[in-house]
């Protein structure tokens, strides 16, 4: 029994799955209050299911890209719940969530600050913000599909059970930030030291 | 008197991620069975402070290995803990977040439950864990990022006396050193340097000296420091390792100063409810500055009360203090649920209106 949720947007979305099928799945939206949501929702689904917290095998979380604060909610709440029950907990980001339910020629994106977003580059893999001006242009020539929170706990449960299939230890999860923290650097130079 | 509990503590306010395991038999001293500290300072070091994302995102990848290793230093799993306190505020929201979140976590899966603890109050008891402080004490908390005069009557009853209106003297401290080119954090630094300055030669300004009462202001004697290390080296272009002594020296007096008389004035209104064994203590990083200390000291021989100075490593930010708080909590029999809410501001001392940041959000502390 995996249990997989994400608040890496204005939402809580989760999904407890058993092998292939969907157990129980619940997704609220918000724009504030994901902290507090989280673990309320998550027993209520395990209620719904009639199992509790022992009677799961893996965690699986989603990484982002999305709202940092809104990723480390879920992240850090994973961990924890790994580390009290001794199961493995597994990170799994957007584009791999989406990735095996993508119709051939759609585009996956992942909404973004400014009116952009995230892309995955598809033969290197690497991740990047696209500004506004871009995805208008390639929204031109291409149909998008972005993360559904109605769907991306099941998608993303799917993608850790089949990591934890190949038997190999998982990393602990870590939010896929792709941005670097908004950081300046000191511009405080202190004067000559005239005796050194 | 109540049963022996084993608390787990989880601190992530600031720049610091901790975790501890504190244990108290009632009638014994507590005993701190593991306290892990993982600093971040080479993270912010290019920065000239704390950036709060960057603070958040290591919080967040860290803290459970914490509590991994304070179990495992302590020789305990989670089941053979009572309940598992985290700070929940005040402080720098992201990194609050990660622990009450990672404190959930660790709670849903175990059972065990949470209690949210006051960053503040967790320094304000460390004279409990330390010495067993009877209350009501004198608490001057302060360090980079408060400053605050309490008077501790119980675990969860506070009376602020006083505290700054703006920055925190930690915060002046490390605004200090970069100012004059020495490394971070600043405490240690300028009060090397200052041992070799004179503190007469630079008259610093003591604000808020002349008003009556407890209450604080540093942010411009910052100012003032600029102003003179501008100054003297606009006069040779640059300044000489005695300048910056003595710069330091005067900037460490006028810090001192201000501390002893406003916590001199504190003792006085303590002292009136003649409590039985009068103490002061003090916690933060800045309580210990020597100079600072032996001010303290001073004043509190004369107003014939103890003072009592925890160890460095429980005057800083550390889970050992948040284990503990919690302890205390949660044997008054309180605890919180799963929609315990990480709060950026928290003030001890709810019933005074707040001192900082007094906008529609709030006060900080």
């Amino acid at each position: 029994m995996i249990l997989a949720f994400d608040t890496s947007a204005a939402y809580v979305a989760a999904a407890l799955c058993d092998g292939r099928s969907i157990v129980a799945t619940r997704h609220e939206y918000m724009a504030r209050g994901q902290a507090e949501r989280l673990l309320p929702l998550l027993e209520e689904l395990l209620a719904e299911a009639g199992i509790g917290w022992p009677d799961l095998d893996a965690i699986g979380v989603g990484i982002g890209p999305g709202n940092f604060t809104g990723i480390r909610i879920s992240v850090a709440a994973a961990r924890g719940l790994a580390l009290s029950l001794g199961i493995p907990a597994i990170g799994v980001n957007a584009f791999d969530a989406m990735q095996p339910d993508l119709a051939r020629a759609v585009c996956p994106a992942v909404p973004g600050p400014r009116k952009g977003a995230y892309l995955r580059d598809a033969k290197t893999g690497d991740i990047r913000l696209a500004p506004v001006e871009e995805m208008l242009d390639l929204m031109q020539d291409v149909a998008l599909a972005t993360p559904d929170p109605t769907a991306l706990p099941h998608q993303i449960a799917r993608v850790a059970a089949a990591r934890l299939a190949t038997g190999q230890p998982q990393p602990r999860p870590a939010p896929l930030y792709v941005r670097p923290a908004d950081a300046a650097p000191s511009s405080d130079q202190p004067p000559a030291l005239l005796d050194d | 008197m109540g049963d022996t509990l084993t608390l787990l503590g989880l601190e992530s306010s600031c720049d610091d991620t901790a975790a501890a395991v504190v244990r108290h038999v009632p009638g014994h001293a507590p005993q701190i069975l593991s306290s892990i500290v993982h600093g971040q300072a080479e993270l912010h070091a290019d920065f000239g402070g704390v950036v709060p994302e960057i603070a958040a995102r290591a919080h967040a990848e860290k803290i459970d290995l914490c509590v991994e290793q304070a179990l495992a230093d302590a020789g305990l799993t989670l089941a053979q803990i009572d309940a598992i306190a985290v700070t929940a505020g005040p402080g720098l929201i992201g990194g609050v977040l990660s622990g009450v979140m990672c404190a959930k976590g660790l709670s849903a899966g175990s059972g065990k439950p949470l209690v949210g603890v006051n960053h503040l109050a967790g320094h304000a008891l460390t004279p409990r864990l330390t010495d067993m402080a009877a209350f009501p004490y004198l608490m001057l908390l302060v360090s980079g990022g408060h400053c605050q005069l309490l008077q501790v009557n119980g675990p969860e009853d506070f009376t602020r006396l006083g505290g700054t209106i703006d920055d925190a003297p930690g915060e002046a401290f490390d605004k200090t050193a970069r100012l004059l080119g020495l490394p971070q954090p600043g405490g240690p630094s300028v009060e090397a340097e200052a041992r070799a300055g004179d503190p007469k030669r630079f008259r610093f300004p003591r604000p808020l000296l002349d008003r009556p009462g407890c209450d604080m202001s540093f942010s411009g004697l910052k100012t003032a420091l600029l102003r003179t290390r501008d100054q003297v080296a606009a006069d040779k272009g640059g300044l000489t390792r005695q300048d910056r002594a003595d710069l330091c020296a005067g900037f460490q007096a006028a810090v001192r100063d201000v501390l002893v008389e406003k916590t001199r004035r504190a003792l006085a209104t303590y002292m009136e409810a003649s409590p039985e064994a009068p103490m002061i203590a003090v916690a933060g990083g800045v309580a210990a500055n020597q100079s600072i200390r032996a001010g303290l000291e001073e004043v509190a021989a004369a107003a014939g009360a103890t003072f009592t100075a925890p160890p460095l490593r429980l005057c800083t930010d550390n889970a050992a203090m948040i284990a503990w708080a919690g302890l205390e909590r949660f044997r008054a029999g309180q605890t919180d649920d799963m929609t315990l809410v990480a709060r950026p501001r928290w003030p001890l001392d709810t019933a005074r209106a707040g001192m900082l940041g007094g906008g529609k959000k709030g006060a900080k502390a």
